[in-house]
């Protein structure tokens, strides 16, 4: 297993994504996105400056990053494995595509695996009812899904990854 | 204007009224909880609903604007329903802890949901059970109880403009509380707490201690600063239990700051004296006021025989002004001695003297609505939120929603500056030269001689003044309508106060502001009392008037009007004083609350030279360096504990009260030294508090009690909600006599190249002595509330610099001057100037003093001891 490396915020790398956008209200959720891109989450020092950017009070800033569900303030695994438990999915079986995954990953939904590879969470649709029961990692759906499929879908993304750790090492 | 009908009657208002303030002016209460006076309304506890008739439509009063021939129901059967829904929905899931909650029966939730029987719920829901945020050891944050209405963080945005807390998460999950899960930091005013309309947000120190209706309540003036807040302290038994602050009420309007709310608590403390002690064999025995008093007088009935003043008197600012005319009256009168001096002399004189010497009076010009009012205001020398906390929520009001135009001239960066149009960074020890060059440029319309021009060159180059940001403020200042220029606590302490008064008062008069209605300027006092204490003469310069004491014609008049001829000396202030003892010229000294050894170091030798009296008389509230000395110690009553009238920063001359029993056997200064009068033979005629004040009245009859109540003054009950201003005569100077006393005094010229004092010592870095915004003086080094909001001085350091030299928060570092060395806390500050460093002055003790230089050194002009800054140099103390 790697060790988690604990992730380390450059503010100049902030303060250039901040320099993209105008100087306005605004234009918060959009830098907040930005870093979350970057990050996986929004760090707290990350919040602050760019509060201090725009010239919008931290407890302003927090509001905002913590009133949408799509910002984190904690850091998350490699790989979403958003699985959909909407009610088409729901009839044909989701649950038991989250049971196998917290079975799998020893994960409960919102949690991150120690890794850092992984984090399990269940969404309410994602829009493909024809594919039930789907999931969808890194923007690619999976659909028409078992649990034994979700099993090998979670060893071929590790796979996927050690390879390419490897990659890196020999280059 | 529009016509609209409200419960049947008819009003015509202006058509920007909304409806809820239409009903005020007709004197109908709607019930509201999120709805604030003072701020924008925000509609979102939906319980201001009324029933417009023609449509049959319900909406929030609060935010609906009135129209033409509305028709409107404050009360019907559908409106009741409505409100009562609401409650219902309020209180789904509302823990309904009312029997342990300390807003219980002053809860505004308590009292709608009686109101409107909201006694049974139609919706089935889990109560909120978020544990209750107790990082702060000021405030405590209880979820559970919070109905979202978001007063608390409208004010701290709106009011305070602090922004220390704001909504968490969404929906049913939201929560008020501090960002980032974080301690809440702020300025711990308590205004938040003050308008919750429920028991969501309560207070560490008075929690669970009492229960309201138990509690006595008494209006008073506080008595830290000179902004003159009404506040209300609350008893139970004769013990203070907690202070607030009520709606409209007062200059304050309302609100009020850290030091007014939570320090109340130092004088109920056992280390206070609670009887009079003498000394007896090198020590300070407990005596009794018949022990203590005839041997005070036998002493000092011999000593006064001597001949005229040879006993000194020390008089403290925070005493109300009747105590600083018997203070005066009796070492006049009966000591025939004019060696009194007052606390202002540690600062506030350096303004008083030019200022009074320019326009005869220490009446403001303008006052706080002056303020909002004014188009350009100027900031220099002070940090008004520290400072005079309710000024400074003036100011930061005017150039946020008054628009006005903004300069901050100062070293760091204070708490106006992030609403400053400029903010000028001064080198520290530019100062002086800023305001003379400022004053010269406008009072000779930009025609500088080549002396000023060079000087001029010299600001923008040594000093770090941006040409720029000094141009823009010339222009705006010769140019505005109307101008404030607002200075204080760091002016008058800066080596050159005297000299950046007496320029500061000569700009107001280069600019044409005596004149000018709505311009001038606004001077901080550093204590609450100072304007009054020397209005009452508690100087050597002045007798009760603010009429010179020495000269014979202002002299003849109190001398007819007291009925007897003063024989006084020639007087002198606090170092002639201490010259005077150290010359054996002076052998008694009586101080009312004031120390001076807190303010020399001890290389200055002052301990030794006090140490040559014959007799001390110390009155204060507790142990210090001073009573130590003293042959007799005099337990007096606090600001809490007795009446008489304090004289704000605006003018207003305001009533305390007591309201508590005298702490043991503590009498009021003034009762004291008319027993001392007394037993020497001699009647000041006072026998009560009523008489002096009547006397003082007699012979100053402008100095008539006067205040002014919020725009949303709320009448006495609460209940009415009908604006009601009290009388106000008048605070302010007077501006005809002003602007022709301001004509004679300003002429002759000044020269480019006057003395200057500069910063003593070596070192890279400017040590500076400022006053924290969470205590007022040393006293509230006592308070053991105000020590639990702050409790050690740290030595606050420029953040880059810090980061350079590796400096962490909180690790010691040691503090070397060329005079001495100490080791204090650092705290890395984004605000403070590169080449500054800053130590709150209340905990400046013995070893910091040892950083300053030891000789005493005094104003030329006004007395004023001019050592507040010191070079030094900064060493880090973790092994490299």
């Amino acid at each position: 297993m790697n060790e988690t490396k604990p992730v380390e915020v450059d503010l100049d790398d902030i303060e250039e994504i901040c320099e993209g956008f105008e100087k306005r209200e605004g234009s918060a959720v959009q830098i907040l996105q930005r870093i979350q891109e970057k990050y996986g989450f929004v760090p707290a020092e990350a919040l602050e400056l760019v509060g201090d950017v725009l010239g919008i009070p931290k407890s302003k800033m927090y509001g905002v990053l913590t009133f949408y569900s799509q910002f984190y303030q904690e850091p998350r695994g490699k790989f979403i494995l958003r699985v959909c438990v909407g009610t088409a999915c729901h009839v044909r079986g989701a649950g038991m595509l989250v049971d196998k995954v917290k079975e799998e990953l020893h994960i409960n939904p919102g949690e991150n695996t120690e890794d850092m590879l992984f984090t399990l969470e269940p969404v309410a649709c994602l829009g493909s009812c024809a594919l039930a029961p789907m999931a969808m990692v890194s923007g690619t759906a999976y659909g028409k899904l078992s649990p034994d499929r979700m099993a090998s879908l979670i060893k071929q993304l590790e796979v996927e990854e050690a390879a390419q750790e490897q990659e890196k090492e020999t280059v | 204007m529009a016509k609209v009908t409200i419960n049947g009657i008819e009003v015509e208002v202006d058509s920007s009224m909304t409806v809820l303030k239409a009903a005020e002016k007709l004197g109908i209460v709607i019930p509201t909880f999120c709805y604030h006076p003072r701020m924008d309304p925000a509609g979102s506890c939906r319980i201001c609903a009324v029933e417009l008739e023609d449509s049959k439509r319900v909406v929030m009063s609060c935010v609906t604007p009135v129209a033409d021939g509305m028709r409107v129901l404050t009360e019907s059967p559908k409106i009741h329903d409505a409100r009562k829904t609401n409650l219902e929905l309020l209180l789904l899931h509302h823990p309904l802890d009312c029997p342990v909650c300390d807003c219980g029966g002053e809860c505004p939730l308590q009292n709608m949901s009686f109101a409107y029987g909201a006694t049974e719920t139609r919706f089935e829901s889990h109560r909120n059970d978020e544990p209750e945020d107790i990082k702060s050891d000021v405030l405590v944050f209880n979820a559970n109880r919070c109905i979202l209405c978001g007063k608390c963080v409208r004010i701290c945005d709106e009011i305070q403009d602090v922004h220390a807390i704001g909504f968490i998460n969404r929906g049913f999950d939201t929560i008020i509380g501090p960002p980032l899960g974080k301690k809440l930091d702020c300025e711990f005013c308590g205004d938040c707490y003050e308008v919750c309309p429920t028991g969501a947000i309560t207070d560490q120190f008075t929690r669970y201690k009492y229960r309201p209706w138990q509690l006595e309540k008494q209006q008073t003036t506080c008595a830290y600063c000179a902004s003159g807040c009404q506040i209300f302290v609350e008893t139970e038994n004769e013990a203070i239990v907690r202070v607030t602050s009520r709606e409209g009420v007062g200059p304050n309007e309302g609100s009020i700051c850290a030091v007014g709310r939570f320090g109340f608590n130092h004088v109920q403390i056992p280390e206070r004296f609670d009887t009079p002690y003498m000394r007896s064999l090198h020590r300070l025995v407990p005596a009794t006021w018949e022990d203590v008093l005839p041997e005070i007088t036998a002493r000092l009935d011999l000593i006064r025989k001597k001949g005229t003043d040879r006993v000194a008197g020390l008089i403290s600012t925070r005493v109300p002004m009747e105590d600083a005319y018997v203070f005066q009256s009796f070492f006049r009168k009966v000591l025939r001695s004019n060696m009194i001096d007052s606390g202002a002399r540690f600062g506030f004189m350096n303004a008083a003297l030019p200022l009074v010497s320019a326009t005869g009076t220490l009446r403001p010009l303008v006052d706080h609505e002056d303020i909002l009012k004014a188009k350009v205001i100027l900031v220099i020398g002070t940090d008004p939120v520290a400072e005079s906390n309710i000024s400074g929520l003036f100011l930061k009001r005017a150039a946020r929603k008054e628009r006005a135009k903004l300069y901050v001239v100062d070293s760091e960066a204070i708490t106006l500056s992030t609403r400053a149009k400029d903010h000028i960074r001064l080198l520290p020890g530019g100062e002086k030269l800023f305001v003379s060059v400022l004053n010269e440029e406008i009072a000779r319309n930009g025609a500088l001689s080549p002396d000023w021009t060079a000087r001029k060159e010299e600001l923008f180059k040594n000093w770090n003044v941006d040409p720029g940001a000094y141009q823009r403020l010339v222009n705006d200042l010769t140019s505005t309508e109307t101008g404030i220029i607002v200075t204080g606590r760091k002016a008058y302490r800066n080596e050159n106060g005297s000299s950046i008064m007496n320029s500061i008062v000569r700009l107001i008069g280069s600019l044409g502001w005596a004149g000018k209605v709505g311009s001038g300027l606004f001077l901080l006092p550093e204590n609450a009392n100072d304007l009054g204490v020397l209005m009452m003469g508690g100087t050597h310069e002045w007798l009760p008037g603010l009429i010179n004491a020495t000269d014979p014609s202002s002299k003849s008049r109190w001398e007819s009007a007291w009925g007897r001829r003063l024989s006084y000396g020639n007087g002198g202030s606090l170092g002639d004083i201490l010259k005077g003892i150290e010359a054996g010229q002076i052998n008694a000294l009586i101080s009312l609350g004031e120390n001076p050894l807190s303010h020399f170091p001890s290389g200055s030798k002052v301990r030794e030279t006090l140490a040559k009296l014959d007799l001390l008389v110390v009155l204060d509230l507790f142990q210090n360096e001073l009573s130590d000395m003293a042959h007799f110690v005099l337990p007096v009553s606090s600001s809490f504990e007795r009446g008489g009238h304090f004289v704000s920063a605006e003018g207003f001359v305001q009533p305390i009260k007591a309201t508590m029993a005298h702490w043991g056997e503590s009498l009021p200064d003034w009762e004291i030294l008319s027993k001392i009068a007394h037993g020497m033979g001699e009647s000041l005629g006072f026998e009560s508090l009523e008489s002096i004040t009547a006397e003082i009245l007699r012979f100053l009859p402008d100095l008539v009690p006067s205040s002014r109540n919020g725009a949303h003054y709320q009448g006495p009950t609460g209940e009415i909600t009908v604006p009601v201003m009290s009388k106000t005569p008048p605070h302010k100077a007077d501006r005809e006599s002003v602007s022709v006393k301001y004509a004679q005094w300003q002429s002759g010229t000044v020269s480019a190249n006057g003395e200057v004092h500069p910063i003593l010592g070596e070192g890279d870095f400017i040590l500076a002595l400022t006053k924290s915004l969470f205590h007022s003086g040393k006293m509230t080094l006592m308070d053991p509330n105000l020590m639990e909001i702050q409790s050690e001085g740290k030595i606050r350091i420029n953040r880059q610099v810090a980061r350079k030299r590796k400096i962490k928060k909180g690790e010691r570092v040691t503090v070397r001057s060329s005079f001495g060395s100490c080791s204090m806390i650092a705290e890395p500050s984004s605000s403070v100037a590169e080449f500054e460093v800053l130590f709150p002055s209340h905990f400046a003790n013995e070893v910091v003093l040892g950083l300053f230089p030891p000789d005493l050194a005094f104003d030329r002009e006004t007395g004023v001891p001019v050592q507040h800054r010191v070079r030094v140099f900064l060493e880090t103390q973790n092994p490299a």
